[in-house]
């Protein structure tokens, strides 16, 4: 493996020398960690990630290689490989790939695909370390012009729970896509389209699927959309519990500084293949650590709600948010997720500025109920160009918990604290500290003892240290403890787990 | 010995940057559109955004204040927003709302701020004519839009 791939980076460095215009260039990410899992035993667990992305551009042709290595004392783990690689032929009008690409249709009810950059994932079981994206493997086709925009595809994607050094390779990849997609501009204000694809699992016969979308500007500050996307034997058969469709309808307005947008979703028994269909979730998406970590997870067995926001930027800076979601799960018994949020940006004087939120959620699904989430962010600027962000975040929830004394179930409050202090000495140089508090029994509870409940608060204490050498070489240190759970980017959950230790990290572009 | 590679790597990063590639992707009509379609004649200042991006809102008005003041020098300002497809339906009105009336695109699948090298919201690339990015400005806080601006005015008069 070692040898191809140097002979890849070889084959691209000498192509770059033979063109006038054409170019190599790329990123590193370089991850060392020194530490564990905080109820490990072995309390120096050592393990080197790398990834390094490689382009090739001439004129209308590019290349792509991405190289993935993972080294660990424990010979088992470790990996090095070719991850992805990708020709594309692109002009004007058209565009080819064949290889690993990314693709998304319509608004990702029957496919999506997607790279979170700079994520580096473990997995749990097997402790190995890797990037977390989800790619296709195959060859598209596609032709665009000012009347029409069409799709071809047929590509494997990736299951990315299993990380690169699962045998065999092709568990990976279970299922084989075949799509076409045609989207027409039928004038500036409408468009319309369809899609078909087809499904193969291993082992099992092809499905069939449909979608039509449409993207409407009804006024100039007015949008409407709206895809649905059907197994084509249940074509528009809403009411059988066992029909498998997903129903994106939204709307979107402004008006000066007014901002808001409202959207309905509807799935049911929707999970395609391995799941590498990735409806859009009913739910906001938030930034905050306690509200990031509360996330509701789409269901696509069967789950309909809606959500609205509305906002206003003022002239002088500030901003409100305000949003209201709400998502019913009926897959099997029927629970209940409503939130509601409101965020305010004030900017005070040109030093300073304060951000504050409010959440108010209740979650039948996971049990958290009168789920009360609050948080002040305060942000100074000083006189010689440094400044001081002060972050507080609280969370509070009841839930019914197992109690060994009485042998049943009971509520139970607990609750969630973020703080962090940062200081930047310029925009290159930041350090951070952050401190977190947990009485959430699931928590709290240490996995290795398995006949007791602990039950004092946990907490997580760590420093952060970020350097920007110049504009392509940035350092990043972290030493402590981390507190790990769900995390989202992008609309992308996946779970972190804790750390205590010291991470570096490297980045460079060249 | 094993990590030699990633050090050499990290030791070659310093002091260049590469072209942007003529990229393509849709803008809030859902029509796709080129790079090199839009870009400016001088320079183009790319800002990755996104709505969820809370520093993104602080940066957002200034970089359109200085947009407005360079938009006759050519001087181009393109927002690429990285939301995928849960948050695209915010994105139009979010963008309006802020005043940003420059291109927006809409980078779903993060494909292009992966080729870029970027890593985080917001980034801030200054491209040249030739496509070259010649500045690279991570994370905002308050009182950094003078840091850019006296960057796009250095490049303009040199």
């Amino acid at each position: 493996m070692m040898y191809r791939c140097s002979v890849f980076a070889v084959v691209l460095l000498a192509l770059s020398s033979t063109q006038v215009t054409a170019q190599v260039y790329g990123s590193n990410s370089f991850e060392f960690q020194l530490g564990n899992l905080p109820f490990e035993d072995d309390r120096s667990y050592s393990t080197g990630y790398n990834q390094t992305n490689l382009y090739y551009d001439s004129g209308n042709i590019s290349l792509y290689g991405r190289f993935e290595q993972f080294i660990t004392p424990i010979e088992e783990r470790n990996y090095f490989q070719l991850t992805q690689k990708s020709i594309q032929f692109q002009d004007d009008q058209f565009r080819v790939r064949a290889g690993n690409f990314y693709e998304t249709l319509g608004r990702g009810l029957l496919l999506r695909s997607y790279d979170i950059p700079g994520s580096v994932f473990e997995e749990s079981f097997e402790r190995t370390r890797y990037a977390f994206f989800r790619e296709l493997e195959g060859f598209a086709a596609e032709y665009t012009s000012d009347l029409v925009e069409v799709k071809a595809l047929r590509a494997q994607p990736l299951f990315n729970p299993l990380p690169p050094n699962t045998m065999p390779d092709s568990l990976r990849r279970p299922d084989l896509v075949e799509t076409l997609q045609a989207n027409f501009y039928l004038n500036d204000r409408i468009s319309a389209g369809g899609i078909l694809m087809r499904n193969q699992t291993i082992g099992s016969d092809y499905t069939n699927f449909g979608a039509l979308t449409t993207d409407i500007t009804i006024t100039d500050n007015v949008q409407f959309f709206g895809e649905y996307a059907f197994e084509l034997e249940d074509a528009f058969g809403f009411e059988s519990e066992t029909d498998a469709f997903g129903l994106y309808l939204g709307s979107n307005f402004y008006s000066g500084s007014f901002g808001g947008s409202l959207e309905y979703k509807s799935y049911n028994n929707f999970r395609i293949g391995s799941g590498y269909n990735d409806p859009p979730s009913l739910i906001k998406e938030h930034t905050y650590p306690v509200l990031n970590r509360s996330t509701h997870v789409l269901d696509t067995g069967g789950e309909y709600g809606y959500q609205f926001e509305v906002y206003y930027n003022f002239d002088d800076c500030h901003a409100l948010t305000f949003n209201i979601s709400r998502a019913v799960n009926n897959a099997f018994l029927r629970f209940e997720y409503i939130e509601i949020f409101l965020e305010g940006l004030y900017q005070l004087n040109d030093q300073l500025s304060v951000k504050s939120f409010l959440d108010y959620a209740d979650d039948e699904l996971k049990g958290e109920m009168n789920r009360i989430s609050a948080g002040l962010i305060t942000d100074y600027l000083f006189d010689n160009g440094s400044g001081i962000i002060v972050d507080l975040q609280f969370q509070q929830f009841e839930r019914d918990e197992f109690v060994q004394t009485s042998g049943q179930f009971e509520p139970n409050t607990s609750s969630n604290l973020y703080s962090s202090v940062s200081y930047s000495f310029s925009s290159d140089f930041v350090v951070a500290g952050v401190m977190e508090l947990s009485t959430d029994p699931q928590l709290t509870d240490d996995p290795t003892t398995f006949s007791m409940v602990e039950d004092e608060t946990r907490f997580w204490l760590g420093t952060n240290v970020l350097y920007r050498a110049n504009s392509t070489n940035t350092i990043e240190l972290f030493a402590g403890k981390r507190r790990g759970g769900p995390a989202c980017t992008s609309g992308i959950c996946y779970e972190i787990l804790d750390f205590e230790g010291v991470e570096l990290r490297l980045t460079t572009r060249f | 010995m094993k990590f030699l590679l990633p050090l050499l790597i990290f030791a070659s990063g310093f002091g260049y940057n590469p072209e942007v590639p003529n990229f393509r992707l849709k803008n809030l009509n859902n029509r796709t559109v080129a790079f090199n379609s839009l870009k400016g004649e001088q320079f183009t200042v790319i800002d990755f955004w996104a709505t969820w991006c809370k520093p993104c809102v602080k940066s957002i008005p200034k970089l359109v204040e200085i947009s407005d003041e360079f938009e006759d020098q050519g001087v181009q300002f393109i927002g690429i927003s990285i939301d995928g497809p849960r948050n695209l339906a915010k994105v139009k009105p979010f963008a309006r709302s802020l005043g940003m009336t420059y291109p927006i695109l809409l980078d779903v699948n993060s494909e292009v701020m992966a080729k870029l090298s970027v890593r985080a919201v917001p980034t801030l690339l200054i491209v040249n004519a030739d496509n070259e990015i010649v500045y690279v400005h991570e994370g905002y806080k308050a009182g950094e839009e003078t840091e850019i601006r006296e960057k796009i005015l250095k490049l303009l008069s040199e």
